[in-house]
C-alpha cells in the first residue's frame, strides 16, 4: 500500500459495540468484530484500488455504484451486484473470477487469488459493510447538541457555591463522603503550582496562614488574585495551550531547521492568557489574525504573529513544501482538535466512521489551507540548491521600506508581463527576432525572484505567520493519494451542524469564516472543549476525560450539565479564561484533601467524581523551575530569542540534522524544544510531544527519572546551591532544618522529622570526617546530601 | 464504573476481550497499570502472549544508509551481462533511462543450502544455512529519513511507536534491572530519537539509547565514591518517602516511585556487571573483533547486546552506525567494503556465540536497512532503491537456509513474494508470540497497530 495513505481504524468496531450497547441496541446487527476487522483490513482497500476508480459517485460506469452497501445490492445495469450470503450467484464474483465472458472485471488484470477469496467470504457472511450502523448515532451524540441551559442543582450545608452542587448531586446520587478540606499550607502550595506553576515562598506561606485564621474567604480569594494578575500565570497556562497547538522551535523537516522566529507566538500565548483575551477573539486571532491585523494597526504585529499556530504546522521531507498534504493534515486535525474537540484525520480517506465527518468536509477545510501562504523555514535545500527561506510575514504594515519593496515587485511583474506581451506577438508576426526580447525577459525574471526570493524584506522584522495565498477550492484525494483526484469541494466547514454553509467569498481563502465559525457563542464544542481543558488542569482530570475527543469514540462526561453550566458562564462573561478559573479554585471541592477513604475508593476508584483532590506529580516544567527556585538559580524574565547560529552559515542536512540544546536559567517554558529530538529533561519527565497536539501529560514513573535524581550532575549542582542558601552558620540544625522544609515543602518539620533529620546530618558528618575530610567540609557534605534528598522526596515531585 | 481489578495476572489476552466486549481499551490498560503497580510497581511484567512464541528476545541490527542488495544478497549475473545496457529508471523526481552497472563483487555459493553471498560477507557466509534472506523487501518512500523510520516504525511520515516500544508493551520485561528496550546506537540515526520511542504508548516502553564509550548509560553511577555514604544517602531517601506514604496509604504511585528508585539501585549494580567483560575469553574477544580495553567498537557493541540479551532484556537493537558516514554508497561500490568489514564477523560472531550458548533457541535476529540501491548507474554509482531490496532473519523460529522472494534479472522489482515493511514486522511479532492484528493501543480516538492495517506473516520461512 502506499505510504501516503493515512492509518485507518479497524479496531474501532469494539467502541461502537460499546455505544451500541449504551443505546440499548443490543447486539449489532450488522456483524462481529471479526467481520468488521474482516471488512476494513480485506475488502474495503481492495475496492477503493480496484473498483471504485469506475464504480463510484454518480457517474459511475454502467451505473453500478460499489461505494456503499446499498448502491452494491441496488447494483447497476446488469441488476444486483451482490447476493448477500450467496458467492456464486453474486455478480461481482462472476466477474472477477473471469467466468462470463461478457463480464471481466477489473478489465485490465485479474485480482490475486487470495483477494478473490476474501471476497467471496466477505459476500458468504452477509457482505457486513461497518458504515450504517455509525452514521445513525451521530444526531444523538451529546456533544454534537446545543449547550443546554442548566439550572443549578439546591444547594446544602456543605456549600452553596455553584460548582459544588453539581458535584454534591453526583456523591449523593453515588452514596459517597467528600474528605476533608485539604489543610490551609496545602491549599497554598496547590494553588501555586496550579496557577504560576512555582511554588510559594515560605514568608508568602506564613502570610497565608496568619490571613486564613482571620478571614479565610477573602485570604484565599486575595491569594487567587495576586496569582491570576501574576506574569507568571500566563507562563503557566501558555505552556498548557502550546502542548494543545504542538509548539516547538524547529519545523520537523528532515534535517529539523530551527525557527528563531516562532518564539514570538509563543510570547504571544503567554501574553494573551496574562491580558485574559477573550477566547473566542483568541481562537479568531490563531487562525486568521493576518486578516483581522488589516482592520486593527494597533495590534498589528500581534495579530500576524497569533497565525504561528497555522505556521507551525510540522513539515515533511527536505524541499519546500514537500509532502504538503501531510503539513496540512496536521493544520486541519490540530484545528480540530484543539477548538473541537474532533478528529478529522480518518477523513482525508474515508468518512470518518464515527463521528458525522465526512471526505468532502475535510476537503472542504484542506481548501481553506490550500488558499493560505505558509511559510517555509528552511531545510536541506536551503544550503544544497541555494532556495531562501521563504514567506515569512513583516510585523510593520506600512513600512516605507515594504511599500517601496511591493511597489518595486509590482513594477516588475508588470515589465514581465508587458515583456511576455511582446514576445507573443512577435512570435505571432514571425519577422521580427526575438532573441533580445527574450535574453531581458529572462534577467528580469531573475532580477524578480532574487527580489521576491526571501520572503522577508531587508530590515523588517518578520514573523513565522500565514496569509491569505491564491483562493482555491481542491479535489478530493482518493484514498488519502494525492496523486489520484476526484471530484472538486468547495471550501467550507463540516456540516453536521446545523446551520448555513460558510459564504466564503472566491476571492478569500476562507480561513475568517472558518474562525467566526468556531468561535460562533452558539457553536457546541468550542466553549465545552476550552473549559473542560480549564478543568481538566485544574483537577488532572477533565470532565470529558479525552479532552481532545469530545466525538463519539471519546469519553462522555463524568457531570454534563456542569459542564454546559460552566460553558454558559464562560460564554457569558466575555469567553473569560480567568474567571472560570476563580469560579473552580473559589469551590469547596477543588479544596478538598488529597487523602483517600477505603469506602469511596470501592465505588469511583478513579475520583471521577471528585469526592478528594488528585494527588498528582509536578509535570515537567513545573519540577524543573521548581528545583530552581529552590535552589536559589531562577531567574525571572523572559529571555531574548534562542542563540541559533546566524543564518548565514545553516547547512544542516537528513545526514547532520540540527541538533543543539541551550542551557538557560529562565522557565522551562523558555527551553529551546526541537521536534526530532526530545529535549533530554523535558522528555525524561513526560514533557509534551512536539510532533502532534497534546491533550494530556503522562506521568510516568521510570528507572532513568530515579537514576537522574540520584546520579545526576545537574540535581547534586542544585543541591549544593540549594545547600549554600541555608543559613547553616548562624543558626542551630533544627532551625536550619526548619528552613529547609518551608523553602522545599511550604512548612515546617515535624518534631520526628527534625530529629531524624539532625540525626542524619550528624551522622553524615562523622562518617564523612573518618573518611579524611575535614570538619567543616564534611559538615558541608552533610547538608548538600540533605538538600539533595529533600529535592528528591517524593514530597518534592507530588502535590497533595 | 469499572472495579479496579488487583489481579497482577490482569494481562493482554483479558485487556483483550476487554475492550472486545467495548470497554475502553485505555481505561483497561490504565487499571492493570494500577494493578502492577500495587503489586509489585513493574509495568513490564512478562504477560502471555498471543500464542506459543519461538522467540522471547529480539536482537535487531540496523545497517544505516540502503545497504546494495545486487552487491551483497541478491545475485545477478545478467545484469554483469548487460552492464551499460539502458532500462527505465524511476527517480525521487521523474523517469529516465540509465544504463545498468554491474556488481564489483564475486558471488560465490555457501553452506549446504548453497546460498550465494557476495565476498562482502565471507564471515555471514560461513553461517549461510543458519540465514534467512529475504531479497524483496519493499518500503514506500525513497529518502533516509522516512524508510529508517518505516523500518522501526512502520510508518513512513508520522512518528508512531517503535517495534522495540510495542514488544516491551507488548510482552514486558524479563528483567526489572534492567531495560526492557535498549539500542546501541554511537550517533543519531536518521529521524533521530524518533526510531525508538515509545511515542503514544506509555513511556516505560521507550528504548534506552546507550552510546558506545565510556558512559554508556547515563547516570548509572553514583557521584559519590564512598558506598557507605551512598549508602546512608540511599537510606534516608527511602525512609522519609516511606513516611510520607505511610501518611498517604492507598497511593500506588507513591509506592511504585519508591519502588523504582530501588530498581535504579538494582540497575546500579545489575548494569556494570553487564558491561564488565572481564568473565569473558580472549578467544570469545576475538569471536567478536574486540581487544581487550574496546568499549565502542561494532564488535564491542554486537558482544554488548549478547551480555544484555542473556540478562532479560527484551529488544537490543545495534545502529551502524548513524546519519552519516554509512551505507549510503553514492558514488562508488566500494565504499561497501569497509564497512562491512566492520559489521561481518562481529555478527557471524555474535550469532555463532548466541548458538553455541543455546540463545538462538530463543532470539530471533533481524539484520536489516532501509532500502537497497538502484541497479542502474547514475553517474557516479548507485542511488537508493526501495522497490527491491534484502533484508535478513535468523534464530528461533527462521528456517535456515533459505532464500525468500525472487527479483527480476536485474533486481528492480520483485517477480514473486514480495515483502513490505509491515509484513517483516509481522513476522517478527508472530515469532515472539504476538498476533500483529490484535496489539493494538487505543490513541487520539482510534485503536492503532505496528503493522497499520496491513501486513501478512511470512509463513513460508517458519521452521
Amino acid at each position: 500500500m502506499s505510504s501516503d495513505q493515512s492509518y485507518c481504524a479497524i479496531d474501532l468496531i469494539r467502541i461502537v459495540g460499546g455505544i451500541a450497547a449504551l443505546l440499548g441496541l443490543g447486539t449489532p446487527v450488522f456483524g462481529d468484530v471479526d467481520s468488521v476487522d474482516f471488512f476494513e483490513s480485506r475488502i474495503r482497500p481492495v475496492l477503493v484500488r480496484a473498483c471504485l476508480n469506475c464504480h463510484e459517485g454518480d457517474d459511475a460506469e454502467n451505473h453500478l455504484r460499489l461505494d456503499s452497501r446499498e448502491a452494491i445490492l441496488k447494483g447497476g445495469d446488469h441488476g444486483p451486484a451482490i447476493v448477500p450470503g450467496d458467492p456464486e450467484q453474486s455478480l461481482i464474483v462472476q466477474a472477477i473470477r473471469r467466468n462470463r465472458d461478457d463480464l471481466i472485471m477489473p478489465p485490465e488484470a485479474a485480482l490475486p487469488d487470495h483477494e478473490i477469496n476474501d471476497i467471496m467470504r466477505w459476500i458468504k457472511d452477509g457482505a457486513i459493510w461497518p458504515k450504517s450502523i455509525e452514521l445513525s448515532n451521530h444526531d444523538r451524540h451529546w456533544a454534537f447538541q446545543r449547550r443546554a441551559e442548566v439550572d443549578l442543582p439546591p444547594s446544602n450545608a456543605w456549600s452553596n457555591h455553584p460548582v459544588d452542587r453539581f458535584i454534591i448531586q453526583q456523591w449523593e446520587n453515588h452514596h459517597l463522603q467528600p474528605v476533608e478540606m485539604a489543610s490551609p499550607r496545602t491549599r497554598l502550595r496547590r494553588l501555586y503550582f496550579d496557577l504560576v506553576g512555582l511554588p510559594p515562598s515560605p514568608e508568602r506561606t506564613e502570610a497565608f496562614v496568619r490571613a486564613t485564621q482571620i478571614h479565610p474567604e477573602w485570604a484565599w480569594e486575595g491569594e487567587i488574585d495576586r496569582l491570576l494578575a501574576s506574569p507568571h500565570y500566563g507562563e503557566r497556562w501558555g505552556r498548557h495551550w502550546m502542548d494543545v497547538v504542538r509548539y516547538a522551535d524547529t519545523a520537523g523537516d528532515n534535517a529539523d531547521y530551527p525557527i528563531p522566529e516562532v518564539r514570538r507566538y509563543r510570547d504571544y500565548i503567554i501574553d494573551a492568557f496574562n491580558v485574559d483575551r477573550p477566547f473566542d477573539q483568541f481562537a479568531q486571532e490563531q487562525l486568521a489574525g493576518d486578516l483581522m491585523a488589516e482592520h486593527d494597526p494597533e495590534r498589528y504585529a500581534e495579530l500576524i504573529t497569533a497565525t504561528g499556530f497555522l505556521a507551525l504546522s510540522r513539515r515533511y521531507g527536505t524541499a519546500p513544501y514537500e509532502h504538503w498534504h501531510l503539513t496540512l493534515e496536521d493544520t486541519i486535525d490540530t484545528i480540530g482538535r484543539a477548538f473541537l474537540g474532533l478528529t478529522f484525520k480518518c477523513a482525508r480517506c474515508h468518512d470518518h466512521k464515527f463521528d458525522p465527518i465526512t471526505v468532502e468536509d475535510y476537503y472542504g477545510l484542506y481548501g481553506i489551507f490550500a488558499s493560505t501562504q505558509y511559510p517555509w523555514a528552511g531545510g536541506e535545500e536551503l544550503h544544497s540548491k541555494k532556495l531562501p527561506r521563504q514567506h515569512f510575514v513583516p510585523l510593520e504594515q506600512r513600512d516605507e521600506l515594504l511599500s517601496t519593496y511591493r511597489q518595486q515587485l509590482d513594477e516588475m511583474s508588470g515589465q514581465i508581463s508587458d515583456l511576455e506581451q511582446q514576445i507573443e506577438t512577435a512570435k505571432k508576426n514571425a519577422a521580427e527576432n526575438v532573441t533580445p526580447l527574450e535574453k531581458k525577459l529572462g534577467q528580469l525574471t531573475i532580477a524578480h525572484q532574487s527580489l521576491n526570493r526571501p520572503g522577508i524584506p531587508h530590515g523588517l522584522p518578520a514573523a513565522y505567520a500565514v496569509t491569505d495565498g491564491t483562493p482555491q477550492d481542491v479535489s478530493i484525494h482518493i484514498s488519502g493519494n494525492p496523486a489520484t483526484t476526484g471530484r472538486s469541494i468547495a471550501r467550507g466547514a463540516i456540516h453536521c451542524f446545523s446551520g448555513a454553509p460558510l459564504q466564503i467569498p472566491s476571492d478569500q481563502s476562507g480561513r475568517w469564516q472558518l474562525a467566526e465559525w468556531i468561535s460562533d457563542a452558539h457553536h457546541p464544542l468550542t466553549a465545552r472543549v476550552i473549559v473542560n481543558r480549564i478543568w481538566q488542569h485544574h483537577f488532572g482530570q477533565g470532565l470529558v476525560a479525552t479532552p481532545s475527543n469530545f466525538g463519539n469514540s471519546g469519553a462522555p462526561p463524568s457531570h454534563p450539565e456542569l459542564l454546559d453550566y460552566l460553558a454558559n458562564e464562560f460564554v457569558r462573561h466575555g469567553w473569560s479564561i480567568k474567571r472560570i478559573h476563580r469560579l473552580i479554585l473559589t469551590s469547596k471541592t477543588w479544596q478538598l484533601s488529597s487523602k483517600t477513604v477505603a469506602q469511596n475508593g470501592q465505588v469511583d476508584p478513579d475520583n471521577r467524581l471528585y469526592w478528594r483532590h488528585n494527588r498528582r506529580r509536578l509535570d515537567a516544567e513545573a519540577l524543573r523551575d521548581a528545583l530552581l527556585m529552590v535552589a536559589g538559580q531562577l531567574a525571572n524574565g523572559r529571555p531574548g530569542v534562542h542563540p541559533f547560529p546566524p543564518i548565514e552559515g545553516w547547512k544542516w542536512t537528513q545526514h547532520r540534522p540540527f541538533k543543539e540544546r541551550y542551557k538557560t536559567p529562565h522557565r522551562s517554558v523558555y527551553l529551546m524544544t526541537q521536534r526530532l529530538q526530545k529535549h533530554p529533561f523535558l522528555g525524561l519527565f513526560d514533557g509534551p510531544d512536539t510532533n502532534a497536539t497534546t491533550a494530556s501529560r503522562t506521568a510516568a514513573i521510570v528507572t532513568p527519572q530515579s537514576l537522574y535524581l540520584m546520579n545526576s550532575p545537574q540535581v547534586a549542582t542544585l543541591s549544593e546551591d540549594f545547600a549554600s542558601t541555608l543559613e547553616t552558620e548562624s543558626q542551630s540544625i533544627d532551625a536550619t532544618v526548619t528552613q529547609a522544609y518551608q523553602l522545599c515543602f511550604s512548612r515546617p518539620p515535624t518534631s520526628h522529622e527534625r530529629d531524624r533529620g539532625r540525626r542524619y546530618l550528624q551522622q553524615y558528618e562523622s562518617v564523612a570526617v573518618a573518611t579524611g575530610q575535614p570538619t567543616n567540609q564534611a559538615q558541608q557534605s552533610a547538608w548538600q546530601s540533605y538538600a539533595k534528598i529533600l529535592l528528591t522526596t517524593n514530597e518534592f515531585l507530588y502535590l497533595d | 464504573m469499572h472495579r479496579v481489578s488487583n489481579n497482577s495476572q490482569t494481562n493482554r489476552r483479558q485487556f483483550l476481550k476487554c475492550s472486545a466486549a467495548g470497554v475502553s481499551a485505555a481505561t483497561v490498560y490504565h487499571h492493570r497499570c494500577i494493578a502492577a503497580r500495587a503489586m509489585d510497581g513493574h509495568l513490564t511484567t512478562p504477560v502471555l502472549s498471543h500464542h506459543p512464541a519461538q522467540a522471547k528476545r529480539l536482537l535487531f541490527i540496523f545497517l544505516t544508509g540502503g545497504f546494495s542488495h545486487v552487491d551483497t544478497f541478491d545475485p545477478k549475473p545478467k545484469l554483469t551481462q548487460d552492464h551499460g545496457r539502458t532500462v527505465d529508471a524511476e527517480t525521487l523526481s521523474h523517469n529516465t533511462t540509465l544504463p545498468l552497472l554491474k556488481s564489483p563483487f564475486k558471488f560465490s555459493r555457501h553452506g549446504e543450502c548453497g546460498m550465494a553471498i557476495s565476498e562482502l560477507f565471507p564471515h555471514l557466509g560461513s553461517i549461510a544455512d543458519d540465514l534467512c534472506v529475504i531479497r524483496t523487501m519493499q518500503t514506500d518512500i525513497l529518502e533516509h529519513f522516512q524508510s529508517v523510520l518505516a523500518m522501526h516504525t512502520g510508518s513512513a511520515t508520522v512518528p508512531l511507536p517503535s517495534l522495540g516500544s510495542w514488544l516491551s508493551y507488548g510482552l514486558g520485561s524479563l528483567n526489572h534491572n534492567l531495560p526492557p528496550f535498549v539500542v546501541f546506537c554511537e550517533r543519531l540515526p536518521y529521524a533521530g530519537s524518533q526510531v525508538w520511542d515509545s511515542n503514544f504508548l506509555p513511556p516505560e516502553h521507550q528504548g534506552t539509547r546507550i552510546q558506545p564509550g565510556p558512559d554508556p548509560l547515563p547516570h548509572l553511577a553514583s557521584l559519590q565514591n564512598n558506598k557507605t555514604l551512598s549508602d546512608l544517602e540511599f537510606q534516608m531517601l527511602q525512609d522519609v518517602n516511606e513516611v510520607h506514604a505511610e501518611a498517604r496509604r492507598g497511593d500506588p504511585n507513591l509506592q511504585a516511585r519508591i519502588n523504582s528508585f530501588n530498581t535504579a539501585r538494582g540497575m546500579m549494580q545489575a548494569a556494570p556487571e553487564a558491561f564488565n567483560l572481564s568473565d569473558e575469553t580472549l578467544t570469545n574477544l576475538a569471536r567478536y573483533n574486540v581487544q581487550p580495553g574496546d568499549n565502542s567498537s561494532f564488535g564491542w557493541q554486537c558482544l554488548m547486546a549478547r551480555r544484555l540479551l542473556e540478562r532479560g532484556v527484551r529488544t537490543v537493537e545495534i545502529i551502524d552506525t548513524g546519519s552519516n558516514n554509512n551505507w549510503d554508497s553514492h558514488g562508488n561500490m566500494q565504499d561497501h567494503r569497509p564497512k562491512a568489514e566492520r559489521v561481518d564477523k562481529p555478527i557471524a560472531g555474535l550469532i555463532d556465540d548466541l548458538k553455541q550458548r543455546g540463545l538462538l533457541d530463543d532470539t530471533l535476529v533481524a539484520i536489516c536497512t532501509e532500502f537497497g540501491r538502484t541497479p542502474w548507474d547514475v553517474g557516479p554509482g548507485r542511488n537508493h532503491w526501495h522497490r527491491a531490496f534484502t533484508c535478513l532473519l535468523t534464530g528461533a523460529g527462521v528456517r535456515g537456509g533459505t532464500v525468500y522472494g525472487t527479483t527480476d534479472d536485474y533486481g528492480i522489482h520483485p517477480v514473486e513474494n514480495p515483502v513490505h515493511v509491515h509484513d517483516y514486522h509481522a513476522t517478527i511479532l508472530h515469532l515472539m508470540g504476538i498476533d500483529h492484528t490484535r496489539l493494538t493501543y487505543q490513541y487520539a480516538g482510534r485503536n492503532f497497530r505496528l503493522t497499520d492495517v496491513s501486513g501478512n506473516v511470512l509463513h513460508d520461512i517458519l521452521s
